[in-house]
């Protein structure tokens, strides 16, 4: 593709329309809570933004939020962001291995220094100076201290770039931090979500095209557009929860007509995310429209937040639901208690303490 | 085992009906005001609403289907069905492999999307010269 022409010309090339583009500006321009005019003024300055370099670096992470990313939307119209961006590196999807693939990063890297935007997935490992996560021998942290700081601005792509996610679940045995626990000094945006939202990240590279700056962050590095409200403020099920109207099992009357999930742990309303309107799997639905409560996988540590299914107005710290779970274990009968003695005796083993939360997770 | 063992009924979507359709209809009534007053017209997005399914039934029941039907195919089809009430629309986008990506209720005179831009206008009366142009 020529690099030197302005996007809308090269989209011409490949057949893409104006109105495709116009359409594809006007659904992200909705999705990022922009008023409906904005499609319009986002195109037309889509079209001529200049081309950045991105360098995308995968640490400890399992190549979810990769597969969520080139998974979204029929390529060719998600792809139009792929088009203003130059990708530069990308272990996942570029031709390039070993030797190779790293000669392109440091020229990257070097050519493009204050210029790149650093786009990371996966938490950082600490633990035994880095040596949990390598590539091509140097560690994550090592290779991220080296690269983070000549980047004009990181964007941490998952749960476990922008919090430790998964891998800093307790007890952490990798030492895993997020990306902001050791860069400082560079603008740092969140996308967290176990994965992210496809249209999520495609629209922060939007925005700091359209704009040359970063979107809006709240406290935790979140873009606003996306992050601002809870799952429980845009759900569908919102109005059963106002009318006091609840599914108490997954297969009762109030399942079956899709009253709120609150009472069997849905997460909806400490969870800001943008699942509700945004949806899963090209639109079609997600977690709380398949009846399932959302599980909070875009907040900090909600691994160890306590139980999926425990409804929000429980208490969540472990220590007080010792009570709890000698009732529970009471109630259920035999089976539980064996498998409540089984934990007890692997936890005693492992010299930790087994909670309820641990076991309903 | 047949399908009809399996012990779960369907629920009919009438039964989820939230009460914001009909705020909804407040919303599109001050719209189309304003298109009068101003021409200047506005866009709902239906996704970002708390909206059900049965909402979304009953909205469209009630705005009914007007004169005017458009067709775009750009990256998809798009339809902007014009409702009952002239100026109101109902736009729905899809993308190539056919799934629908957003819906909306636009108030314009005609869809913003459906104009023809000044530069493809240009872009077309010069591949009409060329062809004028080759003819000769």
């Amino acid at each position: 593709m020529n690099r030197n022409g302005n996007l809308l010309e090269n989209l011409a090339w490949q057949g893409i329309s104006r109105r495709s583009f116009l359409k594809y500006c006007a659904t992200l321009a909705s999705l990022m809570a922009l008023p409906p005019t904005a499609g319009r003024a986002m195109a037309e300055a889509l079209a001529r933004a200049p081309r950045p370099s991105v360098i995308w670096l995968p640490f400890q992470e399992c190549t979810g939020c990769t597969e969520s990313i080139t998974r979204s939307h029929s390529p060719s119209i998600e792809g139009l962001i792929f088009d203003a961006i130059s990708l530069d590196y990308q272990e996942t999807l570029m031709a390039a291995a070993g030797h190779q693939a790293e000669e392109v990063l440091h020229k990257t890297v070097a050519e493009n220094e204050g210029r790149f935007v650093l786009i990371i997935d996966g938490s950082v490992a600490t633990g035994l100076d880095g040596a949990y996560s390598c590539i091509a021998g140097r560690s994550n942290l090592d290779l991220l201290r080296e690269v983070g700081p000549k980047a004009a601005a990181i964007v941490a792509v998952g749960s476990c770039a922008a919090y430790g996610g998964i891998p800093k679940a307790h007890p952490n045995p990798t030492g895993a931090v997020a990306v902001s626990d050791i860069i400082k000094d560079k603008p740092i945006v969140n996308i967290p979500g176990c994965p992210p939202i496809p249209v999520v990240m495609t629209g922060v590279l939007a925005h700091y095209l359209t704009f040359g700056s970063l979107p809006e962050l709240d406290r935790l590095g979140r873009p606003r557009a996306f992050y601002g409200e809870t799952i429980h403020d845009r759900c569908y099920r919102r109005p059963f929860y106002d009318q006091g109207k609840f599914a108490k099992t997954f297969d009762d009357e109030g399942a079956r007509q899709g009253w709120c999930l609150f009472e069997l742990g849905c997460k909806g309303p400490v969870t800001y995310n943008a699942c509700a309107h945004v949806k899963w799997n090209d639109g079609s639905s997600f977690p709380i429209q398949s009846g399932h409560g959302c599980i909070g996988c875009s907040e900090p540590d909600f691994w160890d937040a306590g139980g999926f299914y425990k409804a929000l107005s429980m208490p969540a710290d472990p220590l007080k639901l010792v009570a709890g779970a000698a009732v529970a274990g009471a109630a259920v009968g035999v089976a539980v208690s064996i498998a409540n003695r089984a934990r007890k005796g692997a936890a005693k083993a492992a010299h930790e303490t087994a909670t309820l939360a641990d076991l309903e997770k | 085992m047949a399908l009809d063992d399996i012990p779960i009924k369907a629920e009919h979507a009438a039964g989820g009906l939230t009460g914001n359709a009909q705020a909804l209809l407040g919303e599109i009534a001050a719209l189309l005001q304003r298109l009068l007053a101003t021409g200047q017209g506005g866009a709902i997005d239906l996704a970002s609403l708390p909206f059900s399914p049965a909402d979304r039934e009953w909205l469209a029941q009630r705005l009914g289907r007007g004169e005017v039907e458009i067709r775009l195919m750009a990256g998809g089809l798009s339809t902007f069905n014009e409702t009952a009430c002239p100026g109101v629309w109902w736009v729905s986008h899809h993308n190539e492999a056919g799934v629908r990506v957003s819906e909306l209720i636009e108030v314009a005179r005609i869809p913003e999307l459906a104009l023809a831009h000044p530069d493809d206008v240009k872009m077309g009366l010069e591949r009409l010269n060329n062809l004028l142009n080759d003819l000769n």
